[in-house]
């Protein structure tokens, strides 16, 4: 701040935009337009020729929503392709699934994050889009009733958790400590809900349910490999860095189709019979090589003073491992991982291909197996890509806000 | 804490014991020796302040005091326990040899209050409730209780220091050893941190310091050494090192910095 003569106070100059903030909006909507579509002649036809194409495209989509498209090959089939052949009589362990992650998204993103305008707008735009499947024939209000109390729990989740103080402090960190916790725990609780006492048999895991199945699983299981094998690779015993390399290079040296083969073909003397543990081990174990990586870089990345300061203060190597770097190079390391997870969510897809495993994409070919249904298989495959973009987003969109607050990428 | 006696050394250093023994220590990385033949006696209470170019092995020297390097030959000896293979002695070693780092190493997931619990609860086994006591006990001596729950990143450069040293001393050491403690502070934190460890000096600790700030080296030291290419070159008094230095090395040294 300068320091102003102080001969004449009572001068106070208004500032020149002032009188430009007041003009009707249309006028500065005009104005912006001239500015920006408009600025000379070629921006002039790039402009139009732009919105003639873009208006077809819309118009497009629009026509074939609303008007050309057979939507019935979806909800005719929308328990085949939800859940296939998951028994009809155990639909509540479904839900109770359902409501209990929606549950967890909600005190996940009210522990580290906040609902911001784009995702409420978002969960009501995902909310209409299911209702308008859930709510046609038999059962209809029960599902839609069943999916608005999922929404509920998500809501109340985070009512809770975001009242709950943010300042560090010992009720914060039993907070976060219990999120993370139930986060932990979740898989197996929906796969014992889902499975045990009288639920469904592995094989009957289908549909949209199977792809919701074998991600985490994949995820979960990769991670839980990747650690040990990022810290194999960054060894100094050579026999031990060296096993850990040559799998890290074979794994991510093959694809994955290449792998679900393999998991058809030769696995199952190893690990038996049933398909659906077959695929969930080579997700995990081809997931877990990339992870490892991630978590390597991120583990060099870390300054080295860190376990000399772990070990100044008396920690062990186990110890300085367990608290100071791991939890740091995990930190770094979310980013990629997430976007690992997303390109494995997308590939459950892959293994319709490969194993007699009916999911999303592949109960979706049985929907237009059916005679009636044939002409429709446009309708059929955009549904499932719509799918698997939502649940694809909500996973970035998590991330993101977690990363936020977490203060990723600060030190 | 009851001090106040005017001058510096209230301490008896004539009848104390020697609390750090070295007998020839070398230190090769790969052929690069860094230090050479390194020989010296450390009584309890004792102040060394450590000086020398960079590259002159000054770090690598007290490094391989708490085994963050591994001499390659020659003895030390910390408070009569040998430093060795045996694991066991290096974690007695470890527990009493706290260091205060350069670049401060604080854990940057952790408040300020668990970077100084940590090392309290995980290797001394101490209550939580007694941690955090102790803790609030040593951010009063740094003068910095009202930052307990903060993380380092929301701190000041020589808050942070300070915060470091109420972790080393968290651990209740009876040796502490500084690594240019305050080289990579601005300005006008060098004296908040150095106001600290002059505190701590009439407190009775036994201290290492390596470090270019020569007023502190002037008023708190008992004994200055110089290293020069990682031998240990000349060793004395303040007032021996200030008016009557006797190797070359070291009156360019010291002209240079002076
Ligand atoms: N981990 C290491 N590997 C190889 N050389 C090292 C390593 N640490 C230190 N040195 C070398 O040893 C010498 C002494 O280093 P250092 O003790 O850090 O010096 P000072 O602290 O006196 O500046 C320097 O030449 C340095 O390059
Ligand atoms: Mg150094």
């Amino acid at each position: 701040m300068v320091d102003m003569p102080a001969q004449n106070p009572q001068r106070i100059v208004l500032p020149p935009h002032r009188e430009r903030a007041r003009r009707p909006r249309i006028v500065r909507l005009r104005e912006w337009a001239r500015r920006n579509l408009f600025n000379s002649r070629a921006g002039t036809a790039l402009t139009i020729v732009t919105a003639i194409i873009l208006g077809l495209l819309i118009y497009g989509v629009i026509y074939f929503v609303f008007v050309d498209a057979n939507w019935r090959v979806i909800t005719d089939n929308r328990w085949l392709l939800f859940a296939g052949g998951y028994p009809m009589d155990q639909e509540w362990r479904l839900w109770f699934s359902v409501g209990f992650v929606f549950l967890l998204i909600g005190l996940t993103y009210g522990t580290w994050a906040s609902l911001g305008r784009r995702d409420h707008l978002f969960i009501v735009l995902a909310s209409g889009f299911a209702i308008l499947l859930l709510a046609h024939g038999g059962a209809a209000i029960w599902s839609t009733l069943w999916y608005l109390i999922a929404v509920g729990l998500l809501y109340a989740g985070y009512a809770i958790t975001i009242r709950m103080p943010r300042e560090a402090g010992p009720g914060r960190t039993l907070q976060q400590r219990s999120v993370a916790g139930l986060l932990i725990a979740a898989l197996p609780i929906v796969l014992i809900v889902l499975l045990a006492f009288g639920g469904a048999r592995p094989r009957e895991l289908e549909g949209f349910v199977l792809n919701l199945v074998l991600a985490p699983v994949g995820i979960a299981g990769g991670l839980v490999i990747a650690i040990p094998l990022a810290l194999g690779r960054a060894s100094r015993m050579k026999a031990i860095s060296w096993t850990c390399t040559t799998y890290i290079e074979v794994v991510r040296g093959a694809p994955l189709l290449g792998w679900l083969f393999v998991a058809l073909f030769i696995l199952d003397d190893v690990i038996g019979g049933e398909l659906i543990v077959r695929a969930m081990v080579v997700l995990a174990v081809f997931t877990a090589a990339y992870m490892a990586e991630y978590i390597r870089g991120a583990l060099q990345a870390l300054p080295g003073g860190q376990s000399e300061a772990a070990h100044a203060v008396g920690l062990n190597q186990f110890q300085s491992m367990q608290l100071i770097v791991m939890p740091q190079a995990l930190r770094i390391s979310i980013p990629p991982m997430v976007g690992q997870a997303i390109s494995i969510w997308k590939d459950t897809t892959l293994v319709t291909v490969i194993l007699p495993l009916r999911e999303l994409k592949g109960n979706a070919d049985s929907a237009i197996a059916q005679f009636e249904f044939t002409p429709d298989r446009i309708e059929a495959y955009v549904f499932v890509a719509v799918v698997f973009w939502v649940v694809a987003f909500i996973m970035s969109r998590i991330s993101q806000r977690v990363e936020g607050s977490l203060g990723i990428g600060e030190r | 804490m009851t001090t106040e006696t005017a001058s510096m050394p209230a301490r008896d250093l004539e009848s104390a014991e020697d609390i750090i023994i070295a007998e020839n220590v070398d230190k090769w990385f790969g052929d690069f020796q860094a230090l050479d033949q390194i020989s010296m006696r450390i009584k309890e209470h004792e102040i060394v302040v450590v000086l020398g170019p960079s590259g002159s092995g000054k770090s690598t020297f007290i490094r391989c005091l708490n085994r963050l390097e591994e001499h390659d030959s020659g003895r030390i000896v910390i408070d009569g326990i040998e430093m060795n293979d045996d694991v066991r002695n290096l974690n007695a070693i470890r527990s009493e040899v706290g260091m205060v780092f350069q670049q401060f190493n604080l854990f940057p997931h952790l408040s300020v209050m668990n970077n100084i619990t940590l090392g309290p609860r995980k290797v001394r086994r101490m209550p939580k409730l007694d941690a955090d006591a102790l803790a609030m006990q040593l951010l009063e001596r740094v003068g910095i209780p009202e930052q307990a729950e903060k993380y380092p990143a929301q701190l000041s450069g020589g808050q942070q220091q300070r915060v470091a040293i109420a972790r080393a001393l968290a651990m209740q050491p009876k040796i502490m050893l500084f690594d240019e403690p305050t080289s990579a502070l601005d300005p006008e934190m060098i004296k908040e941190v150095l106001d600290v460890m002059q505190e701590l000096a009439r407190s009775g600790m036994t201290m290492i310091v390596v470090t270019h700030e020569m007023g502190f080296a002037r008023e708190v030291a008992d004994r200055l050494m110089f290293f020069d290419e990682g031998s240990l070159v000349e060793e004395g008094t303040p007032q021996h090192f200030f008016e009557n230095p006797q190797e070359e090395r070291t009156k360019l040294f010291l002209s240079q910095i002076l």
